[in-house]
């Protein structure tokens, strides 16, 4: 298998040359960019697979990561893993509503990083424990707020829940799979349709935070 | 007035109105000081207003100033003021009635201009009270006291003019006198108007630099420091990663959470204890460990919650100390139970093989929940680590957490601690449920 090409937009050189030393020979970063404006041009020039955004970024009107995803939607093929330090969850998301595939922190260790990009490469959603805990408060989850049909997008079915829950509490995807006896395969769907109801979804807390960084 | 004045030479308010009562018959001075001050003197305690102001390195942003309520005292003197005028009127009647002659020709259009003054003034005392739709009311105020001064200056006029004012002059004076007034509003409004922004943009940047102060006040006192203590202990990379850490932990706190009330926030009291056992607490190889922590909803800390925030201190203190990182900390607030996971990825242990009365979980972790009516439950396995749950029911009420109203029971919990699973065969569980 080939490496998977991507572009690094961060405005910290050094926190852009930590991550480029590593991330292992199966993702090649073939671009960079520190601004929202570079980043853009860049994203546009060479069409990458996956582009590994800040969610806080300098430059253009503002918008940080979030301008980032909406101004390049143009662009095919293109899937954004938002990075961050921000524990703010009007950031995650914000920039997850955008169209962002997945939200890690930046405290993630170099092999899961570049497990998360192959996995968004793939077409599939990455939530790290954190982004799992802001889904289960801002779809209600704790207080038992569940769906019980499948077109629900205000609420998570009890699986999703559940599968959640596990991320939450530090499980990887394999173990979710060993844990509750379904395929990876299975973890990844869920995990996608979560995704969706995070980002169609018209809930209150959704919208506020979406609201706060001005993006509706 | 008196109680601002008191406030601000920091005498009592007893002395400031004795020494103005006294002042009253020395030509009145007493009484002209008195509506002077009263219209000049800010309202509320200027030393709590300053105190109030002041930036603190645990506040985010300068609290906005506070003012007091208003004084019921001061709400009575504008009714004492016209309670004073209603006896003046009451007076002058009076004196008519037992035969003084009181040329009413000018008493009715001084007193109306009076009363128009009174209400005009008034509102510089009311501007100054944080009442609700004030501006509303100030508006109605200006313009009844200018339409009441108006008229009595009007009928004074037209009184020294002589008998009879005739309406057309009359009009023709009004008009003259708006047209004169027209012009000096439109030559000195460009000034007003400089004078307004600059006010505004002073404000702003006062505010701008509270805010300033109070985060290079934070950044001096903990990030600076900090940071000298990693380069003079550079040569110690696990006392490094230790302040990093716990620097980090605190600027996040500052940054990002929201400022509770101390005792109100079980969150809170879960972090302060993940704090202390990151400060306190080494891994194996006597490597700092940090604890990835995820929570999920909050409530007010019973004393059911600090019996599970002991619990959960000590099962971090065994993954940390024991186990391997990463270490998972996840909470759960849901309305009916409280749920904690910790997490390593250590070896495991065979809990069977401990003694119970070697090993602090079974009292330290399981029979401190247990008490208060909760379950706790360990699972170790040498390819999974180690996973403590812990579970305690919201007021006390229900005894299990598969028992209590939970939205949806935890399957993967309970196949955990189902011993006919083929899934649980190789793992050591030790369940509790009592």
């Amino acid at each position: 298998m080939s490496a998977v090409d991507v572009v690094l937009v961060d405005d910290h050189h050094m926190f852009r040359a930590g991550v480029k030393a590593s991330l292992d020979d199966r993702v090649r970063v073939v671009g960079e960019a520190a601004t929202v404006d570079e980043a853009v041009r860049v994203v546009h020039e060479l069409a990458p697979p996956v582009v590994l955004l800040d969610v806080h970024l300098p430059g253009g009107d503002g918008g940080g990561g979030a301008e980032v995803v909406r101004r390049c939607v143009d662009v095919p093929g293109t899937r954004f893993l938002a990075l961050s330090v921000s524990d703010a969850a009007e950031d995650v998301v914000a920039v997850i509503r955008v169209g962002a595939r997945g939200y890690v922190t930046k405290a993630i260790d170099p092999a899961a990083l570049s497990d998360a990009v192959l996995r968004v490469a793939g077409g599939d959603a990455v939530f790290s424990p954190r982004l799992a805990g802001f889904v289960l408060d801002a779809f209600g989850a704790a207080a038992g707020d569940v769906a019980t049909g499948d077109d629900e997008l205000d609420r998570l079915s009890a699986r999703e829940r559940e599968v959640m829950r596990l991320i939450a509490r530090g499980y990887t995807y394999r173990e979710v799979a060993a844990e509750l006896f379904i395929s990876i395969k299975t973890v990844e769907t869920h995990v996608s349709a979560v995704l969706r109801k995070l980002q169609l979804s018209n809930r209150n807390e959704l919208t506020r935070w979406a609201a706060a960084r001005r993006l509706l | 007035m008196a109680v601002g004045l008191a406030a601000h030479l920091d005498v009592p308010v007893a002395v400031v109105r004795i020494a103005l009562v006294a002042l009253v018959p020395v030509a009145g001075i007493g009484l002209v000081l008195y509506v002077f001050w009263w219209l000049t003197v800010p309202v509320g305690d200027p030393a709590a207003a300053a105190t109030g102001a002041r930036p603190s390195a645990l506040q985010r942003l300068a609290r906005r100033q506070t003012l007091l309520r208003p004084d019921g005292r001061r709400v009575a003197l504008a009714d004492l003021a016209l309670g004073a005028l209603l006896v003046l009127a009451a007076g002058v009647l009076v004196a008519m009635r037992l035969g003084a002659q009181v040329d009413s020709t000018w008493v009715l259009p001084a007193l109306l201009v009076l009363v128009g003054l009174g209400l005009a003034w008034s509102q510089l005392d009311a501007v100054q009270r944080p009442t609700g739709d004030r501006r509303r009311i100030s508006v109605l105020r200006l313009i009844g006291g200018v339409l009441l001064a108006a008229a009595g200056v009007l009928l004074l006029v037209g009184e020294s003019v002589g008998r009879g004012v005739e309406p057309a002059l009359m009009v023709q004076a009004g008009i003259g006198a708006l047209a004169v007034l027209l012009g000096v509003g439109l030559v000195l409004a460009p000034w007003w108007v400089r004078l307004v922004r600059e006010l505004g943009d002073e404000r702003a940047a006062r505010a701008r630099e509270a805010e300033r102060a109070d985060i290079a006040a934070h950044l001096h006192d903990s990030v600076l420091q900090t940071l000298a203590l990693i380069r003079a202990r550079a040569d110690e990379p696990a006392e490094v990663a230790r302040m990093a850490r716990a620097q980090e932990r605190e600027l996040r706190e500052w940054l990002y959470d929201d400022r509770h009330e101390p005792g109100t926030s079980l969150v809170a009291a879960l972090r302060a204890v993940v704090a202390e056992v990151e400060d306190s607490r080494s891994g194996p190889t006597g490597e700092p460990v940090a604890v990835d922590v995820v929570v999920v909803g909050d409530r007010v800390p019973d004393a059911d919650a600090q019996a599970l925030l002991q619990a959960t201190r000590e099962a971090l203190v065994n993954a940390v100390v024991h186990g391997r990182p990463p270490v998972s900390l996840y909470l759960e607030a849901g309305p009916a139970i409280t749920e904690v996971f910790v997490r390593d990825r250590g070896d495991g242990f065979d809990l069977d093989a401990v003694g119970p009365d070697r090993f602090g979980v079974r009292e330290s972790i399981i029979g401190r929940v247990r008490r208060r009516g909760g379950t706790a439950r360990v699972t170790s396995s040498p390819e999974r680590g180690t996973e403590v749950h812990l579970c305690m029911p919201v007021g006390g009420s229900s005894p299990a957490p598969d028992a209590a109203p939970a939205p949806a029971p935890h399957p993967a919990g309970a196949r955990v601690g189902d011993p006919d699973h083929p899934a649980a065969a190789g793992r050591t569980d030790l369940q509790e449920d009592a």
